[in-house]
């Protein structure tokens, strides 16, 4: 069943796809370091400044308990994204 | 190579405690159910810290000790990605843009919205759906830890096993619903860590430490030279290179996973507050960061510990370090772990495959029969009578479904058919007011075709296991799919979308309000 709808696909859209995905794949190919760990660091930085930044504080920190420093969701959100940008720097 | 690992009376009675220890505290748990609401997200009482731990380790199974430990042997730290890249930045938007979302509108399930949003076709389809996924994967993960942990490394019978599992994690979910759930989990997450990290330290110690293990894995040969890198090339063969990873896995997966896996969305909807909620997400995001630390690097320690160990058998990595470093208790201990990995899955599963089969397909097929809609009391008898009958399915059809030769392939290409096109009609509905109900519909039902027919053709992408590509693409299909029917169909009124709309609930205090009077 698998073998036959695989042989369906194959004759009937590869050559359509293959026309749209074969480029992409020419284009993206040479696209390596140091663009993978940039990208990768953009994604996480961006994060932390749409939320640091772009959102409200009293939308990011709406019903908190108190006022205190350490229940600024803020804060938590650039302490829980900082060891990913360690990970992705370090393991590049 | 096929040792059994043995186990000392002190391992036993270590196991034994804590699996009716366990038992107790999902028992007690039951004295806080007195109706649906209390039984499918916990009486709206949950502290930020329960759902983080909660998250983590419901999302966390006995085979990513396993599995992941195999595969980071196999490709390097590269197979870390899916709890790095896939889980932060989607679980900040989670919780910044879905959960106060989902929150404020007071809906039980994703499906319940699509069908609020869009019509009772999408509901009950997207329900369907997420219903097959939560049963396979319930099935999986009994059986792959029956036959490949319990049996393989331990010797102990694959079938009393999987059903000692099932009776132990069924009995107390039947009884306790999310609040037995999630302060389960709670214990379960500590002795995890205490398990995992405890191999952890042990396997560096034994290697020399960190940068010993470095020099001694690079030096293994050139098909090594790639282990301590996280992001592969684009035209790399394997499974993870780095443009499916940022996009596939990062944007689309993920994204899907954390807002749209209903096991991961109900125990915000538990929060006492919207603070909660959010910091839930942020210290659950927080605490899967360093799940690769104890799943992932064992694997890289294994290279050097056990050398003899062919690549294909990589996934018995942590058996053979447990066998091989840890002593009598300590062992106990770590399996404890394991189990507490694979009962905290399957409750967390079980509740909410039986949330949204109560809300979203028994209420639609009573609706459409013209029946009257369920009631509080026997919600909560449905949603019990649900728990174990499912339970006892996914037992007996648990062999049938995972005895295939790559379980890891299966359950992602399962789950890469239809996460695309759920968050393209999940994002437009929240946030595009233009989108019709027939948009919606045809953006998920051709994105799962458009699914099909990517994963099926073969040679489209340089990786052999394109599942991350399916998934992006999927995505911008549907999204295109969907934007293009609706504007060709009638918008929806605005009666129908008052509150249901990102700027209307987030922004309008009217639409707040309202919502607020709906849901009481």
């Amino acid at each position: 069943m698998e073998a036959q709808f695989e042989a369906f696909c194959t004759t009937w859209f590869h050559p359509v796809l293959s026309r749209v995905f074969h480029p992409i794949n020419t284009l993206l190919n040479p696209v390596y370091q140091p663009w993978a760990t940039l990208v990768a660091l953009v994604f996480f930085f961006g994060t932390m400044l749409w939320v640091c930044v772009i959102l409200k504080e009293s939308y990011v920190n709406l019903e908190r308990p108190n006022n205190r420093w350490y229940t600024d969701l803020r804060l938590w959100t650039i302490l829980s994204m900082l060891p990913h940008v360690f990970v992705y720097y370090y393991f590049r | 190579m096929q040792e059994i690992i043995g186990l000392h009376n002190i391992d036993i009675a270590i196991i034994t405690t804590y699996m009716l220890g366990t038992l107790a505290l999902g028992f007690f748990c039951t004295r806080y159910v007195g109706n649906a609401e209390d039984f499918f997200v916990s009486g709206k009482a949950l502290p930020f810290w329960a759902i983080g731990f909660s998250i983590v380790v419901s999302d966390i199974g006995a085979m990513d000790f396993v599995a992941v430990a195999g595969a980071t042997f196999r490709h390097g730290v590269s197979a870390a990605n899916f709890d790095w890249m896939g889980s932060m930045p989607a679980m900040v938007f989670a919780a910044f843009v879905f959960v106060p979302y989902f929150w404020r509108t007071g809906v039980f399930t994703i499906p319940e919205f699509l069908g609020r949003r869009y019509n009772s076709a999408v509901q009950f389809l997207n329900a369907i759906i997420w219903a097959i996924v939560l049963f396979l994967s319930l099935s999986i993960m009994l059986w792959v830890t029956a036959d490949k942990l319990m049996y393989t490394v331990l010797g102990w019978d694959a079938m009393w096993s999987l059903w000692l599992m099932a009776i132990v994690t069924g009995l107390y979910t039947f009884s306790g619903g999310l609040t037995a759930v999630v302060f389960t989990d709670v214990v379960q997450l500590i002795v995890m860590f205490v398990g995992g990290f405890g191999l952890l330290i042990l396997s560096l110690w034994e290697v020399g430490g960190w940068s010993a293990l470095r020099e001694q894995v690079l030096a293994k040969g050139p098909e090594f030279q790639e282990h301590f890198t996280i992001l592969l090339p684009h035209d790399t063969t394997g499974p993870f290179p780095w443009t499916g990873i940022v996009f596939g896995l990062g944007i689309v997966l993920a994204i899907a996973y954390m807002s749209g896996n209903q096991v991961i969305v109900q125990r915000t909807l538990g929060a006492r507050t919207e603070w909660d909620a959010k910091g839930g997400m942020l210290v659950g995001g927080f605490l899967k960061s360093m799940i690769p630390l104890m799943v992932a690097l064992p694997g890289l320690c294994a290279l050097i510990l056990v050398p003899q160990l062919p690549i294909e058998e990589a996934d018995r990595a942590v058996p053979e370090m447990i066998r091989l470093l840890l002593p009598a208790g300590l062992r106990g201990l770590m399996f404890a772990a394991l189990f507490a990995a694979l009962m905290s899955s399957i409750s967390g599963t079980l509740n909410s495959a039986s949330t949204m089969f109560i809300t979203d397909i028994l209420g639609e097929m009573r609706s459409w029969i013209g029946k009257k809609p369920i009631t509080e009391r026997q919600a909560l008898h449905l949603g019990r009578a649900f728990t174990a009958v499912l339970i006892i399915l996914a037992g007996i059809f648990a062999k049938p479904i995972a005895n295939r030769e790559s379980i890891y392939v299966f359950m992602q290409t399962i789950l890469s058919m239809f996460q695309g096109p759920t968050l393209a009609i999940l994002l437009l509905g929240i946030t595009w007011r233009r989108a019709t109900r027939w948009g919606g519909l045809a953006g998920l039902t051709l994105g799962v075709t458009f699914c099909f027919i990517l994963q099926y053709t073969p040679g489209l992408f340089t990786s052999d296991d394109p599942f991350l590509f399916v998934a992006w693409w999927s995505f911008v299909f549907s999204l295109i799919v969907t934007v293009v029917v609706s504007l060709l169909t009638a918008p929806e009124s605005e009666e129908k979308l008052r509150g249901l709309t990102w700027g209307s609930v987030i922004q309008s205090n009217a639409a707040q309000k309202a919502l607020q009077e709906r849901n009481n």
